[in-house]
This record gives C-alpha cells, sequence and structure tokens, in this order.
C-alpha cells in the first residue's frame, strides 16, 4: 500500500519537474559545480495544480517534531516532492525564540501525490491564538508526536489543548523513537494512553489514525519498515483523513460594496470584490446594511468595461441592478444571496490588542471603551463589554470580548475586523458568536 | 554545519548503547515483566514519569511500586540537574508572577520559563508558588526583630539559595521543574515587603491564572503601600491602585501638588486616574483621604535596567 503511494508520488513529481529537470540537465554543462543548484532552483515556479492544505506538528519538547519534519522532507525529496532540509535549517533555534512582530509562520513546504502542504510551527500559545485571531495562519489539521520512550508529557497536553481552542479538527499522531524501544508492548500502551488523552480532549479517541514509527531511522536510512515506510504511511493517512478546506468558490455570494453608481440609459451599478462564491448574469441578489434591505435582480457583469457571465471570488466587478436608485445604496453595504446573511448589532468576538511596538496604544482600555470597528466595506462606532473576569486588557493581549454596534451591520460568524481609535489601530479580532440585543443595550446608546 | 548533527548522532548512540545495557540482564526476566503491564501502568499514571524510566524503576525493584517511586523522584532529580545544565543559557522570557499579601507582609516573585505552553502548567504553577512561600518564610525569619516599612529586593542567585519547608533549596526545585517539563527555567527576582500596623498593601494581578486560590499568578503584578482610606474600602482601593500601576506603568511616585504633563507622564500621583479618566490619581487620592507611599510592579519578562546596561 505504502509502496503503491511512493510510486504515485514518484510520477506526478517526475511528472512535474520534468521540465525544470531538463533545464537544470542543460545549465549542468554551462554552470560551476557550486553554483548549479541555484540555477536550477531560480527556475522552479509555484504550481498551483494541487489543492494546499496547512499542517503543524505538535507535541512535547524533544519528542522529535522538528525531526519528524526533516524526515518528511528527506523522504518526499527522494520522490521530488520536497527539498530536503536538515534538522539544523528547520530548528533555526535562536531566531525562532527571538520573537519579532509577526511569528515566521510557516517555512517548509512539500507535495504529496495529491497535495501541496505548508508546515507550520507552534512557537508559543499566545502566539498561535493571536495568528488565529489576525489569520496569519490556519491549521487545517495536525500531526501529534508523541516519543514511545516518554509516552504523554506535559507540552503533550497544552499543545493539544491549544490544537482544541483554535478549532482543529483532524489529528493524526505519531509515535515517534519507536526504534528505542526493545518491548512491542509498550508501544501499544503508549497507543492506549495517546487514544485516552485525545478523547479527553473531545477528539475521536477511538478512531484516531495512528502511526508508530522512528523519524530518526527515516533520516539515516535504517529499518525501513520504522523509518521511510512509517513516514510514507503516516503522509498517505494526512493525506486521506485530513479533508480539504471548504473553497470560497462553493460559498454563496458576497459582494460588500465599494461604490455606487448611476450610469444613465444603463441603471445603478454596485462596485466592489466579490469577496467569495460565484455570481451569474440573472442571479437573484439582496442588499444588506445599514438598517436597509432590497431585494433585485443582477441583470449585468462587467469587468475592466467588458461585460461577463459569471464572476468568481476575488473578481473586482461592476454589477447592474435592476429597479434601484442610486440613493437606495451606500457603501458599506453588502450584495448577497438573498437570505445568506445577515445584519447583527452585538457580536463576541476574539481579539487580539496591539502592542506599542505593533503601532497599538501604549494603554489598557476598560469596559465601555469605544473605538470604531472596520470590516469588509463599513465602519461602524462600537462599544467594548469586556468578560466579568477580566477587568481591563493591556496591549499586547489576546481576550474574547463583547462588541454593541451603533447601527446593526451585516456579520457573521467567523468574520475579521478591525478596531481602531482616532488615527491609531487598536487590534484585529474574530467574530466567534452572533449575541441577541436586549432593551439594556439600547439605551446605552441614548 | 554538520558537526552539532553528527555529534547528536553519536550522543545518541552512546546513548541506546546504554539503554541496551540496561536492557540486557533485564531479558531474564522477560516473563515477569509480561505480566506487570497493570503496574507499569499505574506507575505511570500516578507518578507520570517517561515509560521508559517506570519501566526501568520495576524493573529495578522487581515490581515494588513503593520502592520504584522512590527510585523515581531521586532519579528526577538527577536528571533535572543535567537538563539544567545542557538547557543552561537558552533563553527564558516567559513564565509568571506570583503575588502573595499577608497581614503586614507581602511576596511577589517572577519566575521564568522559555514558552508559555508551560506557564500554563500545573507543575510549574506549584513552583511559583514554592517559590513565593519560600521568600515569605525567609522574609519572616528576618523581620522578627524588626518593626515598621521593610521592603527588600532579592536577585535571582540569593533566591536559588532559600530552602523550602521541606529543606530542598529551591535550586534543586527548579531544576526537579526542568526535568519534568524540558525546558530552561529561572527564579527571576523577587521582592518583600512589609509594613507597620497601621499602613496598608494593595495588589493586583493581571492576567491572572485561574485554579490557584492563596498565591495569585499572572503575567503583571502590583504592589501598593498606601495609608488611610475607609475601613469597608480599603481592599477596593488597593485593587483600583494595583490596577492603574500595571496599566500606566509609572516610574517614580511624583508629588501630590505635582502639575501633569500630558500622555508620557511617569509619575504615578500625576497621571491620569485609568478607572475614572476625569480625574488624576492625587486627586482620587484625596477624594479617599488616603496617601500612596510606595509601589511596586513587575511585567514578566521586561528585561530590567541594570540588565539594559
Amino acid at each position: 500500500m505504502a509502496a503503491l503511494v511512493g510510486l504515485r508520488a514518484c510520477f506526478s513529481a517526475l511528472q512535474l519537474s520534468s521540465p525544470s529537470f531538463l533545464h537544470s540537465s542543460y545549465k549542468l554543462c554551462a554552470v560551476p559545480l557550486s553554483r548549479r543548484t541555484f540555477a536550477a532552483e531560480a527556475k522552479k515556479t509555484y504550481s498551483r495544480d494541487k489543492p494546499h492544505v496547512n499542517i503543524g506538528t505538535i507535541g512535547h519538547v524533544d519528542h522529535g517534531k522538528t525531526t519528524l519534519t526533516a524526515a518528511i522532507t528527506k523522504v518526499l525529496s527522494d520522490a521530488g516532492g520536497a527539498n530536503y532540509k536538515k534538522y539544523e535549517e528547520i530548528d533555526n533555534a535562536p531566531e525562532e525564540k527571538a520573537r519579532g512582530i509577526t511569528i515566521n509562520a510557516s517555512h517548509v513546504e512539500y507535495t504529496t501525490a495529491n497535495r501541496h502542504y505548508a508546515h507550520t510551527d507552534c512557537p508559543g500559545h499566545a502566539d498561535y491564538v493571536k495568528n488565529m485571531i489576525t489569520g496569519t495562519a490556519q491549521m487545517d489539521g495536525c500531526i501529534l508526536v508523541v516519543a514511545a520512550t516518554d509516552g504523554q508529557m506535559p507540552q503533550t497536553r497544552e499543545h493539544l489543548l491549544l490544537a482544541r481552542q483554535i478549532g482543529v479538527e483532524h489529528v493524526v499522531v505519531f509515535i515517534n523513537k519507536a526504534d528505542a524501544v526493545e518491548d512491542k508492548e509498550m508501544l501499544e500502551l503508549v497507543e492506549i494512553e495517546i487514544r485516552e488523552l485525545l478523547t479527553e480532549f473531545g477528539y475521536d479517541g477511538e478512531n484516531t489514525p495512528v502511526v508508530i514509527g522512528s523519524a530518526l531511522c527515516a533520516l539515516e536510512n535504517k529499518q525501513p519498515e520504522l523509518g521511510l515506510n512509517a513516514v510514507m504511511k503516516l503522509l498517505e493517512i494526512v493525506d486521506s483523513y485530513v479533508p480539504l478546506p471548504k473553497r470560497e468558490l462553493d460559498k454563496p455570494f458576497l459582494l460588500p460594496i465599494e461604490g455606487v453608481y448611476s450610469i444613465p440609459g444603463r441603471g445603478t451599478v454596485v462596485s466592489g470584490t466579490l469577496e467569495r462564491g460565484i455570481i451569474k448574469k440573472g442571479d437573484d441578489c439582496e442588499f444588506v446594511g445599514h438598517n436597509r434591505t432590497f431585494k433585485s435582480v443582477v441583470t449585468g457583469i462587467e469587468m475592466f468595461h467588458k461585460s461577463l457571465d459569471r464572476a468568481e471570488a476575488g473578481d473586482n466587478l461592476g454589477a447592474l441592478v435592476r429597479g434601484l436608485k442610486r440613493e437606495d445604496m451606500r457603501r458599506g453595504m453588502v450584495m448577497c444571496k438573498p437570505g445568506s446573511i445577515m445584519p447583527h448589532q452585538k457580536v463576541r468576538a476574539q481579539v487580539y490588542v496591539l502592542s506599542k511596538e505593533e503601532g497599538g496604544r501604549h494603554k489598557p482600555f476598560v469596559t465601555n471603551f469605544m473605538p470604531v470597528m472596520f470590516s469588509l466595506t463599513w465602519d461602524m462606532a462600537c462599544r467594548v463589554t469586556l468578560p466579568t473576569e477580566k477587568e481591563m486588557v493591556m496591549p499586547g493581549e489576546d481576550t474574547s470580548l463583547m462588541l454593541t454596534l451603533r447601527q446593526p451591520m451585516v456579520l457573521e460568524k467567523g468574520q475579521r475586523f478591525t478596531l481602531r481609535d482616532g488615527n491609531r489601530t487598536i487590534g484585529t479580532g474574530l467574530v466567534t458568536e452572533i449575541m441577541p440585543l436586549t432593551d439594556d443595550d439600547m439605551c446605552n446608546w441614548g | 554545519m554538520s558537526l552539532p548533527f553528527l555529534f547528536r548522532v553519536i550522543t545518541r548512540d552512546i546513548l541506546k548503547s546504554n539503554i541496551c545495557q540496561h536492557v540486557q540482564p533485564l531479558h531474564t526476566g522477560c516473563q515477569l515483566l509480561a505480566a506487570d503491564k497493570a503496574l507499569l501502568m499505574k506507575l505511570r499514571k500516578s507518578t507520570g514519569y517517561t515509560f521508559i524510566n517506570c519501566k526501568k524503576a520495576l524493573e529495578k525493584f522487581d515490581n515494588d511500586i513503593t520502592q520504584a517511586e522512590t527510585w523515581l523522584h531521586e532519579q528526577a532529580q538527577k536528571e533535572g540537574w543535567s537538563k539544567a545544565n545542557k538547557l543552561e543559557g537558552r533563553k527564558a522570557k516567559e513564565g509568571l508572577i506570583g503575588l502573595f499579601v499577608g497581614d503586614e507582609a507581602a511576596v511577589m516573585v517572577e519566575v521564568n520559563c522559555e514558552t508559555d505552553f508551560v506557564a500554563r502548567n500545573e507543575k510549574f504553577q506549584q513552583l511559583v508558588k514554592d517559590v513565593t512561600f519560600a521568600t515569605l518564610a525567609h522574609h519572616r525569619n528576618k523581620m522578627q526583630s524588626k518593626t515598621g516599612y521593610v521592603k527588600s529586593v532579592l536577585a535571582g542567585d540569593e533566591l536559588s539559595k532559600l530552602r523550602m519547608a521541606e529543606g530542598a533549596s529551591l535550586a534543586d526545585q527548579v531544576a526537579l521543574t526542568i526535568g519534568r517539563l524540558g525546558e530552561n527555567m529561572s527564579v527571576k527576582r523577587a521582592v518583600t515587603v512589609g509594613v507597620p500596623s497601621e499602613w496598608h498593601i494593595g495588589s493586583y494581578v493581571h492576567g491572572a491564572v485561574s485554579g490557584q486560590s492563596d498565591v495569585t499568578m499572572g503575567r503583571y503584578g502590583a504592589l501598593v503601600i498606601f495609608q488611610g482610606g475607609k475601613e469597608e474600602e480599603r481592599s477596593t482601593l488597593g485593587r483600583k491602585l494595583g490596577q492603574h500601576i500595571v496599566g500606566e506603568a509609572p516610574l517614580s511616585l511624583g508629588n501630590m501638588d505635582d502639575l501633569p504633563c500630558g500622555e508620557s507622564e511617569t509619575r504615578l500621583l500625576p497621571q491620569t486616574f485609568l478607572v475614572d479618566p476625569s480625574r488624576t490619581v492625587a486627586q482620587f487620592l484625596r477624594g479617599k483621604e488616603a496617601r500612596v507611599l510606595d509601589f511596586v510592579r513587575f511585567h514578566c519578562g521586561e528585561t530590567l535596567s541594570e540588565e539594559r546596561e
């Protein structure tokens, strides 16, 4: 089975790299040996023919996260799907530890037979939560590395807790250092223990795939059943167990309105960048926001003064709509598939507050602080309510809080926004829950 | 570049051969081992030590679980020290501030570790607690003869020499925790405050860790020494002042009559009061008929002024 996958990886990689391969062999004659690899590297372009997935390794320190990553790149580089990175290249510890404003989200990539992966490391809990909020790096799945010699250790728990918290649904377990354990039954005990742990954290411990192997063996070309084959098996399982993230195109369409124009003889045109989904000529649409809603039909779509039948997420377009006046609409409203999105006034959100070094405030804020919230193309004054156990929020922290808007605007779970005060960005956040509005909230706005 | 790699390979090989040697004589007792899977599981659950060590311990003492446990503890101490020596020099910038306020005395300590994953760990929090109480005991010893206001700042190396109630030194305790958690840790600093009976100590810890009852822990901590104020309002007054100090990070106290100079004010008294921005701290204190005499602020991971120089 594993061999089959290997063969497939080999084949696809060959297909992939054959033009560049030709090039490099051509270069071979002209360029001195030392510079050859650079020339070949410069020729490579990122190809988008495989779906992209973000993956990470989590686990206790010294259990072999970095060794496993090195082993994966080594195994795949034999098949042409990656550049082999040595342990030292991945574990650039001093730089990784000296944390700056943003963290080095991922610096390893590799390709299996079916997918392209970016590999993420977890430098710290707060860093990762911050990344989740700002949207720098999401993990679609992760590989939990446990050393067979140790079993689960304190940080295994903390990392798993983090994975749960940031919403990683799919975990694959790799029991590492199996070569250092004489007794096969001990491996079973480790496996039982890790399944219990997964269940404790709300994962499906019974059915989570577990691979037993040794990353070190794979690196040193020893004991192929624990080394090479185990790593191949792990990759195969990751390929099949971690599902592809839902693509933006499959979602109902959403166009945040940037501008509204009236064109004599044609009608009203709204412009903007299509956030997600697909719009076709003749689609029903709904306009929501700023306390108004209208229904209409898209009668024409234009991009760069050329009309087209269908626009996809990411396209910057103008849409001609039937029967609406320019005054009816304004920037900040959205055009969407009818019923797919609603305006809301009160949400719970997870917010990262920028530190002074990142351009934020140097002061903390407390409940009833009133920043301006920016999201999609709208902005609106809002009021902050901190959770009861928190009295204030310091710059550089992340927190959960409640935001009440002065007027209902288009908001949904998972939407990102920015908070600003005067001319300064205070923080950035992610909507986690829509809250019902109480009478109390209304009278506070006067 | 390949040198450290080579080194690692070699050490691993040595380790492996070591392990093999350990295991060799045990092969004779293999059937014995198979019977005690349950014991191994039990020992591992109760102590949390690594599988391989638990197994070694059981084999060494013929499945005597109590003896195995004591051996494991000793081993952990040894391994902790070797680990601590290995990790020495790795930067530890995360961690926790531990704060304890008793009658007429208060202690605030900072213990560092490498990542905040570890700071969330119970074992690390237990270490912070141990350090706090050891410092408090040290303070009480010194204070027996004296009365009046005493504030003493202890640096890391002085703290390591302190002994806990059970007799082990703090340095040993730190090494033990390093062995368990696998990260470099250090006790960075501590401050102890003793006040005469008519003075009061207010405190605030920001980002407090839940689940710790007697010692509060978090990323920021502040102690305020003040006088006056109404009896029933004192705890909230101290808390609010502490909160302000954590939030606005004043550097000096200033005078009650100082005029505030804008946003960048670093003296406590003329600063705009965080909880009520319409007043300065001095005005707030006048309203409460209280006086602030001194304050201390700890921010976990901050570079001290001496270090910067």
